[in-house]
């Protein structure tokens, strides 16, 4: 499949990738590490004019502790870089975790951790070809008006299927947005919007720019659990993340998020102050993958069977919160 | 002959620096001047009638050179002489999604993408059939009008009493099999370059040249022949390098019938690349496989009799389907010793793309049936599942009672050694809860006795041609694609020659320059093609050992050829003595090559041969100099006891003029089978066998497989290159191991909902378990040096080894593959009688009506597919957008 025509746009700074994106508006796609972009647009999901390639920008690129203890990462450092950083390892540990189940080695030298964050819904009726998507009819979430997944529908389940944003939603992560007029900071959690469609908050002509993790955040016990069928390579079918603080054998905050069966990262909140307060056994572990489990929405926008991955969030929130614990 | 100094050794391949540098040529690397790129427009729907198709506006679009349809070409074809219903392009009726309409050829990939957006066809959507148990009872609108019930064939075959056989039965096992669908996903995908020359007297279109991605070159240029009018002589075919087949490329694939029709419409060069989806398209994988088993066994462990009713959903084209169907129920026989067998076959058409041959063509999906049956009757009478299969063993040489002649068989060997190295008999039942062992054997045939189109040629010829200087050119038309074959084939000749294998160069499958060979498929290139090399070999050496025994002043029978040197029997250690050190008793014998056999150039050339060979360029002609008047001063000085490879070269190519061999391998009438028909299919001149274990653990509370280790032993006879037999018996395994666990391709009415390497789930290196090759030798009495294949025969026995540690590690039989954790999660449910989940409802093939209602979009009752208002399909098709409007 060739690539699509289109002219790259290589700006050195920040303001003058907003000044192309003010210009170019609704005629530009943003290409970070391009592991997605890249195959999209052969697909034809994506005809643009323009690609906007930031790699020219290095301001923000690396991870930066700031001397208040918040953590600053730059929207173009590579998710190998963030998996590799001792720092997050040791304070951090379940973005870490996470990072690593990203797709595989090589492709994780390419992703970064904005485009991870900005990444596209994916469903099996959408990530197709052109012409796969004109046998078998266009749907809303590109050239359509109806739903594979959910017939009748009009809303896009399409799947949110990025690894460390319910990481990062458990560690109430911050993002920079720049726009032509302003730089704002918003949680993580307000940036998605659980449709398929327009599944982010984010205005054609503004960029992410950088991920700050706060300092209360650091030293959080974090696991992420992950399904996928094979050890590499694969999106998540469902995926869990757990962070948690302990004092004296008893849970003092805890948040639980989950990624891959909604068209949005679901940060679940009841789970998290379920936990709060007790000291964790089978049991309650047991009571907190339950209402995970209801929490999520999988359809057949994925491989594997929806009952089956709703089944595998209660047994991976289970697992994710026994081994936080350990 | 038992002492060799090239086979028996691991060989580096002999292209291995040109593709692991990148400076191996496939096909997609070609370009020759003024080609253009062609792209094939495919058809939407599952089924449907063409009524018009128009090419003006793709036509007219800038950097179009010609628009190619069916009625450029309209001449059937196919694999098999029963089966020409394919077309290079399609004529009157498309029938799976993907199908081949149009080839639009233009300056560039981009520009002939978008000529596919501007041709206008109209269809009228016929009722499709997904499901091979639901097509068999089609009334109307069948696939192939010539096919009612959409039944490609059937057959019906007894042998023995198999009423009798269940009837002395102490205990029978009943139930039905699945095998899901698997593609090969060879790493290359399939590309085809097809050039015209000139005719010289008339100007117009001549000779045809075609370079592709190919395991047959020669069917490629015999259907060629047919779909262009062409006679073969006018047709070369050439197979560049190629990146696996597995199958895949072993039959006319529709691009290569396209991009020569294109390049003649265009009259320029055309070259087609696939894309990875049109891979999945083009297919000719493995069918889905239902099979009904039926085995019945004596208290003993003794197998009376089996039946077989295997159902095949073979696609829309006949391909190798015949064949397939046929394997299936043949090879029931020939690895154990089973008195009756009754087998009822039937090759369904779908509309969906042809499945076709892949490794282990035929065998896999039944074998997997019967290796996971026979382990639930030794439950049942509490035997230990290895003694079973050794209670059910072959007494060779002997006949089977579906008439298939076994000679060699290592697979008492194969289970004994595996058992042995797992320590199957101590571990297993003994492992930690969640963990097992399981054991399952199969076996593969060595090529084919009888070819796909019946006749007496030689399934294998060869070539050779010796140069002045001892340079050994060997001519196959052999097909190598990766599993080794120009190796085998320089091996082969080598040793025969006793010459260094350095001096051996193999030019190989191009239909202008090699003797016909009938391909690579069906893993019969070492058996076939081996012995053709072998007898060639001899041919021309005997010429060699006609003049110098004249110059050695013996005859010819007192003379041996080895380390580039000819002897004379009785001289020095390279007489009789150590000819008959056998192979196995002294493994380092190569190591003698150099040092102690080589004669003393009277102290004048010292230079091994090995260091004569890879000298500098100038070195070489200062040496050939240096040696021309050397040998110039023996040959004054009368009759030797040895001679140099070159003297003896020289002074044959002196007596005979050129110096060439040939030879050619056909099986031998005893071994191609009984006179049922379809008896043809099955019977090879030898079988390969294979034993293997696997040990595995479950994950109860998400039904996930972890494949720890493999223990695989093969019996291919002799390996006449160790390295390359281990790479075959690791890749049967990993590939055995995808259809296991992971791949499956899936289904929603007609569209293949993972035709891509992400969603079709090959296994990746972090699940590949350690696999403990064991090479077993027994060697074939017709075999070239008692080789037999090794490519193909290990896959069917990995699945029912898998499959038969997960019951022995959480009791749970999978009788659908891949065991996916799903498939595996809701068996264990089942099994604790735990709330049921609905696992498998969402993708199952088998329940179309319900896919549906998940696919939302596509129904095929009297109506069409309804489609959105911008999507072009349905402007311009009245006939389908007539219900939705």
């Amino acid at each position: 499949l060739s690539l699509p025509q289109f002219r790259l746009l290589r700006p050195r700074a920040i303001e003058e990738a907003i000044d192309s994106l003010a210009i170019h508006a609704n005629n530009v796609r943003v290409l970070s590490g391009g592991t997605d972009l890249i195959p999209s647009m052969r697909q034809k999901l994506f005809e643009p004019e323009f690609v906007l390639d930031l790699h020219g920008i290095s301001d923000i690129r690396g991870i930066r502790v700031q001397s208040n203890g918040e953590v600053e990462i730059g929207a173009l450092t590579t998710l190998s870089t963030v998996e590799k950083s001792s720092y997050l390892r040791q304070h951090f540990p379940v973005l870490t975790e996470a990072v690593a189940t990203v797709a595989s080695p090589v492709l994780r030298n390419m992703g970064t951790i904005g485009g991870n964050i900005c990444l596209d819904t994916r469903c099996l009726w959408y990530n197709q070809s052109l012409t796969w998507r004109k046998g078998c009819g266009f749907c809303i979430k590109k050239d359509g008006d109806l739903c594979h997944v959910a017939p009748g529908g009009t809303k896009c389940w399409a799947a949110f299927s990025a690894d460390t944003p319910p990481a990062l939603l458990c560690l109430n992560a911050q993002i920079e947005i720049v726009g032509p007029s302003e730089k704002r900071r918003v949680p993580l959690l307000d940036f998605y919007t659980g449709d398929g469609v327009e599944y982010r908050r984010l205005l054609p002509t503004e960029l992410v720019t950088r991920v700050f993790l706060p300092a209360e955040s650091a030293d959080y016990r974090g696991v992420y659990r992950k399904l996928r069928v094979r050890g590499s390579i694969d999106y998540p079918l469902a995926g869990v993340a757990v962070a948690m603080k302990r004092s004296k054998n008893r849970v003092e905050d805890a948040r639980i998020a989950m990624t891959a069966v909604n068209p949005a990262p679901v940060l679940v909140q009841q789970a998290g102050e379920m936990l709060i307060g007790k000291t964790i056994d089978e049991a309650l572990a047991e009571a907190v993958g339950d209402i995970a489990a209801r929490t999520a929405k999988p359809l057949t926008t994925s491989a594997l069977t929806p009952e089956y991955r709703r089944e595998m969030i209660r047994v991976f929130t289970k697992r994710a919160v026994l081994a936080a614990n350990n | 002959m038992a002492d060799f100094s090239i086979i028996g050794k691991p060989t580096a391949m002999v292209d291995a620096a040109e593709k692991t540098t990148g400076a191996g040529k496939y096909t997609d690397d070609l370009r020759v001047p003024g080609m253009l790129i062609g792209k094939i427009l495919h058809s939407p729907y599952p089924h449907a009638r063409v009524k018009s198709i128009d090419t003006n506006r793709a036509e007219a679009l800038d950097g179009v050179v010609a628009v190619v349809i069916g009625k450029d070409a309209p001449n059937p074809y196919g694999i098999l002489p029963v089966g020409h219903d394919e077309h290079a392009l399609a004529l009157d009726k498309v029938r799976y999604v993907g199908d081949n309409v149009a080839c639009v050829v233009a300056t560039s990939e981009s520009v002939a993408e978008k000529a596919l957006e501007l041709i206008d066809v109209a269809y009228e959507v016929l009722p499709a059939y997904f499901d091979p148990e639901e097509s068999m009872k089609a009334k109307t609108d069948f696939i192939h009008e010539n096919k009612p019930g959409n039944l490609e064939k059937d057959y019906h075959h007894a042998f023995g009493d198999p009423d009798r056989g269940f009837t002395e039965a102490d205990h029978i096992a009943e139930a039905r099999f699945i095998a899901n669908e698997v593609t090969h996903a060879a790493m290359e995908p399939h590309s085809t370059l097809a050039s015209f020359e000139l005719d010289p007297h008339t100007g117009k279109l001549g000779r045809l040249t075609v370079w592709s991605s190919t395991q047959v070159p020669y069917y490629l240029q015999h259907k060629l022949s047919l779909v262009l009018e062409m006679p073969m002589s006018q047709i070369r075919v050439i197979k560049p390098l190629v990146g696996g087949g597995f199958g895949g490329k072993s039959e006319v694939i529709p691009l290569e019938i396209i991009a020569a029709v294109a390049a003649r419409k265009a009259q320029a060069p055309v070259k087609i690349t696939y894309t990875r989806e049109e891979v999945f398209w083009a297919h000719r994988g493995r069918p889905r496989t239902i099979i009904d088993l039926k085995t019945g066994i004596k208290n003993d462990g003794r197998i009376t009799a089996v039946k077989a009713r295997v159902v095949q959903d073979g696609g829309a084209y006949c391909s190798y389907g015949v064949v397939t169907i046929l394997y299936s129920g043949a090879l029931l026989g020939a690895l154990y010793d089973i008195p009756h067998i009754q087998y009822d076959g039937y090759r369904v058409l779908t509309n969906k793309p042809a499945c076709g041959a892949m490794r282990g063509h035929g065998t896999v999906n039944v074998r997997f049936a019967f290796e996971t049956q026979l382990d639930e009757l030794a439950a049942k009478i509490a035997m230990d599942p290895a003694e079973i299969r050794q209670r059910n063993l072959l007494k060779p040489p002997c006949i089977t009672v579906n008439g298939l002649r076994v000679q060699s068989y290592g697979l008492p060997e194969c289970i004994e050694k595996t058992v042995e190295r797992s320590g199957w008999k101590q571990r297993r039942g003994k492992l930690p809860k969640g963990r097992g062992l399981g054991i399952a054997c199969s076996h593969y045939v060595s090529g084919a006795a009888n070819s796909i189109i019946r006749s007496d040629m030689p399934h294998s010829t060869v070539n050779i041609k010796i140069d002045r200087d001892g340079g050994v050119v060997v001519y196959t038309g052999a097909s190598e694609i990766g599993q080794g074959s120009d190796t085998m084939t320089a091996q082969v000749a080598a040793e025969v020659l006793g010459c260094s294998l350095a001096r051996v160069r193999v030019i190989a499958a191009d239909t202008d320059l090699t003797p016909i060979d009938i391909g690579s498929y069906s893993s019969r290139v070492t058996f076939m093609a081996g012995n053709a090399t072998l007898r060639a070999a001899e041919d021309v050496k005997k010429r060699i050992a006609a003049a110098a025994a004249k110059k050695m002043g013996c005859a010819a029978e007192e003379i041996t050829f080895r380390d580039d040197l000819i002897l004379k029997k009785s001289y020095g250690g390279a007489g009789d003595s150590s000819a008959q050190d056998s192979h196995e008793a002294d493994p380092s014998a190569s190591l003698r090559a150099d040092g102690r056999m080589r004669p003393s150039l009277h102290g004048s050339l010292t230079l091994p041969e090995s260091q004569f060979w890879s000298a500098s360029v100038s070195g070489r002609v200062e040496g050939q100099i240096l040696r021309g008047s050397l040998q110039q001063k023996r040959k004054e000085e009368g009759p030797k006891e040895w001679m140099t490879f070159e003297e003896a070269v020289v002074a044959a190519i002196d007596f005979h003029g050129a110096l060439t061999g040939t030879g050619s391998y056909a099986p031998p009438p005893e071994a191609r089978g009984g006179k049922h028909k379809g008896g043809g299919v099955g019977p090879s001149p030898a079988y390969s066998y294979s034993a293997q274990v696997a040990e595995v653990s479950v994950d109860e509370d998400t039904g996930e497989v972890t494949v720890h280790k493999v223990w695989a032993a093969h019996d291919c006879g002799r390996a006449l290159n160790p390295v390359a037999v281990e790479g075959q018996i690791v890749g049967s395994v990993w590939m055995g191991m995808g259809q296991a666990l992971t791949e499956e391709m899936i289904w929603k009415d007609g569209m293949l909902m993972n035709a891509g390497m992400l969603e079709y789930r090959s296994p990746s290196s972090v699940e590949s378990p350690e696999v403990e090759s064991i090479i077993v030798e027994s060697i074939d009495p017709e075999g070239p040096f008692g080789a037999k294949e090794c490519s193909e025969g290990s896959l069917a026995a990995t699945i029912p080894a898998i499959g038969n540690a997960i019951y022995d590690a959480v009791g749970v039989r999978l009788h659908e593959s891949p065991f996916t954790p799903e498939r595996v999660l809701a068996a264990l449910r089942a099994k604790r009688n735990a709330k049921s989940l609905n696992m498998t409802g969402g993708i199952d093939p088998t329940a179309p009506a319900r896919l549906r209602e998940h696919g939302g979009s596509l129904c095929f009752g009297n109506k069409g597919p309804e489609r959105h208002k911008v999507d072009p399909a349905r402007n311009q098709n009245p006939a389908s957008a007539g219900g939705a409007d």
